[in-house]
């Protein structure tokens, strides 16, 4: 028993410094949206230029200056922290200044991006100015041990604990009571208010930007003592807590440090078990203690980072669908093999590291380019092939090409249990398991010496198939072309195929759920399945290249698939475009060990600066180029493209009447059988019953009851905040409602949205939510997920869907490039593309103007015609009043009135609910 | 006697070359109400928006007492004295009504105290978090983090969003005494036409970005048929409807 308190008391001195970092990413996070990776790094920071201070000397960072300023003597405590303390706050505010401030609307994804680039570049800078001999600092609290019930239990930690409890308190009550404090608080909550209030949520970032970084730095200064101060240690302190954080949902300061608290004092227990209970691994188990925590907690309360209501606007990078596979294969193929040809020796090696590097940098391509879960576990999932595939190879004789294939299975089956959180969350705490992830396997696994075959590293048996060595070789026959040209061939079979993956349904899919996971789920697509399968895919790719990468050294080690490794191929990667599978190969290139490298090294020497300035482009690319270099060549190009003749196209047709429109009784007849359901006209087939939608005191719709006949176009209007779109959401399955819902014989309410889409409901969105980097048809592709197999619109019936809607030459254009008036109608038939019985539309004429308008009414009816119910929302009163066979009237949630056009347009209650207080005033005044 | 708020040819939108809002031109003397009328999507919000600095305009410009401001940026235009009052009212729901008001004290505006004496329920929910009041009293709150700013130019955005009748019109007077008190121009966006009117002085109407309609409240008052065909078309079919 003694035992235990001893260390859970010593886990106090790691469990202070999480909640520190906890209470720095808080403040971040509240005030500006940036989850901040490089937490860690800049307590590092801050703990070198104190302990450089203590010995008389400024620590500068800026390369080319000496290392060290001489001060003259040694500083005393207080004078070192106090500067100290200054520093962190500047770096704080320039930190924010320079690089957080010019993407504050990206999304966060991207802003967590920038984070991990700064992280890369202060650990790396510091490793080139100081480094990686441990700086020992001395003591700052009391040490000595207190006895506590017969255990000796060192003071250090309690201090240290005790002035990070204080210190929260303190921030407590500053956030609470002062000006400043209610200024970030409100700030966080809405932008828009904090701007029409007259506050500038620029300088609350800016001032919590250098709190935050002021109080990592103390965290780093006062557990220097305790943890030597070593580079990449301090970083990696910044996953538990984030882990801390992610509890205190990034808000509560006080759980936040609890947390972290109970992290470190874990963490410590673990590693006493360890050593003590003979079943457990010897090493790792206490980077499980984040993993577990995170993977739990987020499980079982699975709600997304809190919104910050603050004003984002720009977006990821573009996918591009590549228009041509064989072409590009066949230039790569012959480049590649002229490259491995020309060269020999070591920069034939750096030809084969590109190879093996570009499969990796694949994988990365599926999970975050197309799927948009930005992973940093990639390169540990190799080194799970990697190590599998020692094993495999070694002690149970597997021959190849088995024993890679099994390998990548094993990481496969890795990569899933990482995807498993993702079903209940999406966003940015997806990336922080897959970093608590990559941690826990570094140590569980690939430093501990039971698992890894020791000091000498995890031998590989050399592959070879039907005879043929085509092992990499050594000594003079290194680097061997056959091997060369397995990865080679490798390479080709993986691109092609996730060029495939691309252009069909599962990636349209995976598209689909980066760009938008509510509308993609409207659209019938299972998100959940979506996303593991973009993680399966995604981890049996990298395992394929850790086994690659594993004959090319011929020993695996755990420094080649450590977590910072991982965290540098990813910034590589997205540099090169992680949304393009020509990014992918071109990380290969760039990456650590590719032939970009080495040429580099060799010119100009400058293999240490090479994390520094991956940072630096990784920051670089997402505030000015998020599709990477890949991306943007292939935008440059496709502009050319562009500029190339074309034949002029046709304004918005005018209505009908003019020369224009073909015959149309020939089209409906088509639509007809593209879309009609054998039901009889007048059957009821959509049903509302007491559905009311309530948010907190606000009721947003009341005891709403109405009934949809087949073949009726109804519309649903009402003033502003009347509750027309809640309505449509709770119909829909976006709305949290009470009430029943049935469409046909099936009851419908308590089903989530993309069961509904299934049933033959289907609905549009008022943003639209099309998918800007898809086609025409990828985009109303995505809406044939609703229908089951037999049922689904194939490319024919699409074809005439578009030639009805006048879409069909247009169809394979980017929608983003379309006008208004065409971008409803592809959000229209998005929704008609999995033929459902009644489609409900969200103010499809917004932004249009009369003669669009009036266009979009005669598609409509056309629609109709064909046997699809429709109910609309709109505001268009021209639009509602001449195209529904009937509108229903909301006020204040509650319907007013129900009737024929012509009723409506002259029933007092609406009239009085739209133009407010009583017609019936002004007549009897009369 | 200078207008307090004067726009000239103002254009505006959400995107380069798209304008929602095409060469709107007024001008407003201070302690004067102009309403703000016409249907959803005309771009009403629009105009407030730009206005109130957190929209760039495409084009013309908006004069302050007499002098042009820098558009385009919020706190800018709020520390001129042009103060907004969003459609979504923008409270800051984890802070109390006191936290509220405080955060938008300006040196020389009036006092919580001054504010809550135009809003006596709110004097009753001081301690209570914004996100806990009811629709009418958020909307209380959001006009009075308003008044607190002393502004010179005061713009509300549907005010009677999602309120019951009888509480607009006990807001609407309030909005009024305040104009009087500190001589402040006011625009009001307001769905709720007649109470509207009922409360201004003057009237613009505004139809897909254009202003169709201006004159003095109570001459549209006491002509219903021009305010409705602006709302619900024409009763004769919308096929025929001018544009």
């Amino acid at each position: 028993m003694s035992d235990h308190l001893v260390f859970l008391a010593l886990g106090l001195g790691n469990g202070a410094v999480y909640a520190a970092l906890g209470l720095a990413l808080v403040m971040t996070f509240r005030s500006s949206g940036v989850v901040n990776f490089a937490t860690g790094a800049i307590a590092l920071y801050v703990a070198y230029t104190y302990g450089f201070l203590r010995k008389g000397e400024l620590l500068s960072p800026i390369p080319g200056t000496p290392t060290t300023i001489d001060l003259g003597g040694p500083w005393g405590f207080l004078p070192a922290l106090a500067l100290s303390l200054l520093i962190a706050a500047a770096l704080g505010a320039l930190l924010y200044g320079l690089v957080f401030r010019p993407v504050r609307s990206a999304p966060p994804v991207a802003k967590a991006v920038v984070s991990i680039g700064v992280m890369l570049v202060v650990q790396a800078l510091l490793a080139l100015r100081v480094g990686t001999t441990p700086v020992s600092v001395k003591p700052i609290l009391p040490t000595g041990a207190l006895e506590v019930g017969g255990t000796r239990i060192p003071q250090d930690r309690l201090w240290f604990a005790v002035l990070i409890v204080a210190l929260t308190v303190v921030l407590v009550l500053l956030f609470r009571h002062t000006r400043f404090g209610l200024a970030t608080r409100a700030a966080a909550e809405s932008e828009k208010g904090a701007l029409v209030t007259g506050l500038s949520p620029d300088r609350i970032a800016l001032g919590n930007w250098a709190l935050s970084t002021a109080v990592a730095g103390l965290g780093g200064i006062l557990i220097a003592p305790i943890v030597p101060l070593v580079p990449v240690s301090y970083s990696l302190f910044v996953i538990p807590a984030l882990a801390a954080a992610l509890v205190g949902n990034f808000t509560a300061m006080g759980v936040t440090v609890a947390a972290g608290f109970a992290i470190g004092m874990l963490q410590s227990e673990m590693t006493h078990l360890q050593a003590t209970v003979s079943w457990f691994p010897g090493s790792g188990m206490a980077e499980l203690v984040p993993l577990a925590l995170i993977l739990g907690f987020l499980v079982v309360r699975g709600k997304p980072l809190p919104t910050r209501g603050s004003i984002v606007r720009s977006s990821l990078g573009k996918a591009p669908r590549p228009r041509n596979i064989l072409v590009p294969t066949l230039i790569g193929i012959a480049v590649a093999t002229v490259a491995l040809l020309v060269t020999s020796g070591s920069y034939r090696g750096a030809v084969i590291v590109s190879l093996v590097l570009a499969v990796i940098g694949l994988s990365q391509v599926v999970v975050t380019g197309f799927a948009g879960q930005i992973s940093l576990a990639q390169l540990p999932l190799a080194g799970v092939g990697a190590f599998t595939l020692s094993r495999l190879t070694v002690d149970l004789g597997i021959p190849f090409p088995i024993a890679p294939l099994l390998a990548a299975l094993a990481a496969m089956v890795i990569g899933v249990v990482v995807g498993l959180p993702a079903l209940r969350i999406r966003g940015l705490p997806v990336t922080v398991v897959t970093l608590a992830l990559a941690v826990f396997l570094e140590f569980v696994w690939f430093r501990n010496t039971d698992l890894n075959g020791g000091m000498q590293g995890a031998r590989v048996e050399p592959p070879s198939l039907f005879g043929l060595d085509l092992s990499i070789g050594a000594g003079a026959d290194y680097p061997r072309l056959a091997f060369g040209f397995l990865c080679l061939v490798t390479l080709v079979v993986v691109a092609v195929a996730i060029a495939r993956l691309r252009t069909g349904r599962l990636g349209a899919a995976m598209l689909a759920v980066r760009a938008d996971e509510r509308a993609a789920a409207a659209s019938g697509i299972n998100v959940a399945r979506t996303k593991l399968l973009a993680f399966a895919i995604g981890a049996f790719v990298a395992g394929l290249g850790g086994a690659l990468m594993a004959y090319q050294q011929t020993i695996v080690t755990a420094e080649s698939y450590s977590t910072m490794g991982g965290i540098a191929m990813f910034a590589m990667i997205y540099i090169a475009g992680v949304t393009l599978v020509s990014g992918g190969v071109l990380s290969g290139v760039l990456g650590a060990g590719g032939l970009m490298f080495v040429l580099l090294d060799r010119l100009l020497g400058f293999a240490d600066f090479y994390a520094i300035i991956g940072g630096v482009l990784l920051t670089l690319t997402v505030i000015g180029y998020p599709e990477g270099i890949a991306g943007s060549t292939a935008e440059r190009l496709q502009r050319l493209r562009a500029r190339l003749p074309k034949k002029t196209r046709a304004a918005v047709p005018a209505p009908a009447g003019t020369a224009e429109e073909p015959a149309r009784p020939d089209t409906d007849a088509e639509l007809t059988t593209l879309l009609a359901h054998d039901v009889p006209e007048g059957t009821v087939v959509l049903t509302a019953e007491g559905v009311s939608v309530t948010h907190g005191a606000i009721t947003a719709l009341a005891d709403v009851s109405l009934e949809v006949r087949v073949g009726e176009i109804v519309g649903l209007i009402g003033p502003n905040g009347a509750g027309k779109t809640t309505c449509i959401d709770a119909l829909s399955g976006f709305a949290d409602a009470t009430g029943t819902v049935t469409l046909g014989d099936h009851r419908i309410d308590g089903l989530v949205p993309h069961r509904r889409s299934r049933l033959g409901l289907s609905r549009t969105f008022q943003d639209m939510s099309l998918y800007e980097d898809l086609s025409v048809r990828e985009n109303v592709e995505v809406g044939t997920f609703t229908a089951g197999r037999g049922d689904r619109a194939d490319a024919h019936d699409l074809d005439t869907l578009f030639r009805i809607l006048d879409l069909h030459d247009r169809a394979d254009e980017p929608v983003g490039e379309l006008s208004q008036g065409r971008k409803q109608l592809v959000s229209v038939a998005r929704a008609l593309a999995g033929r459902p019985r009644v489609v409900l539309l969200d103010e499809p004429a917004a932004g249009l103007d009369s003669t669009e308008s009036r266009w979009l009414g005669e598609k409509l009816r056309a629609v109709r015609d064909a046997g699809v119910t429709i109910v609309l929302v709109d505001h268009d009163m021209d639009l509602v009043l001449d195209l529904c066979d009937r509108i229903v009237v909301l006020d204040l949630g509650r319907i007013i009135a129900t009737g024929r056009p012509d009723e409506i347009r002259t029933d007092p209650a609406v009239i009085a609910a739209y133009l407010g207080a009583a017609r019936e005033k002004t007549e009897a005044s009369l | 006697m200078t207008a307090t708020l004067t726009c000239t040819g103002l254009s505006a939108g959400y995107r380069r070359g798209h304008a929602c809002v095409r060469d709107v031109s007024f001008a407003l003397e201070p302690g004067r109400v102009m309403a703000l009328l016409g249907p959803n999507g005309a771009g009403k919000t629009t105009l407030l928006l730009t206005l109130a600095g957190l929209l760039s305009p495409l084009g013309g410009r908006i004069d302050l007492d007499g002098a042009p401001i820098r558009t385009g940026n919020a706190r800018l235009a709020s520390r001129a004295g042009i103060v907004l009052v969003p459609d979504d009212r923008s409270l800051f729901t984890g802070l109390t009504v006191t936290e509220n008001l405080r955060l938008a004290r300006r040196k020389g505006g009036p006092t919580v105290a001054e504010v809550i004496d135009y809003f006596p329920r709110l004097g009753e929910r001081r301690s209570i978090p914004a996100g806990m009041l009811s629709g009418g009293e958020q909307q209380m709150l959001a006009l009075g983090r308003a008044f607190m700013q002393a502004p010179k130019v005061l713009l509300v955005d549907e005010l009677s969003m999602g309120l019951a009748p009888v509480v607009v019109e006990s807001l609407l007077p309030i909005v009024r005494s305040f104009a009087d008190d500190r001589g402040t121009a006011v625009v009001l966006v307001e769905q709720h036409v007649h109470l509207a009117l009922a409360t201004a002085d003057v009237a613009t109407v505004l139809r897909h970005g254009e202003v169709t309609t201006t004159g003095p409240a109570a001459e549209l008052a006491a002509d219903p048929e021009r305010l409705e065909q602006a709302y619900l078309g024409s009763a004769a079919g919308a096929g025929t409807a001018v544009f």
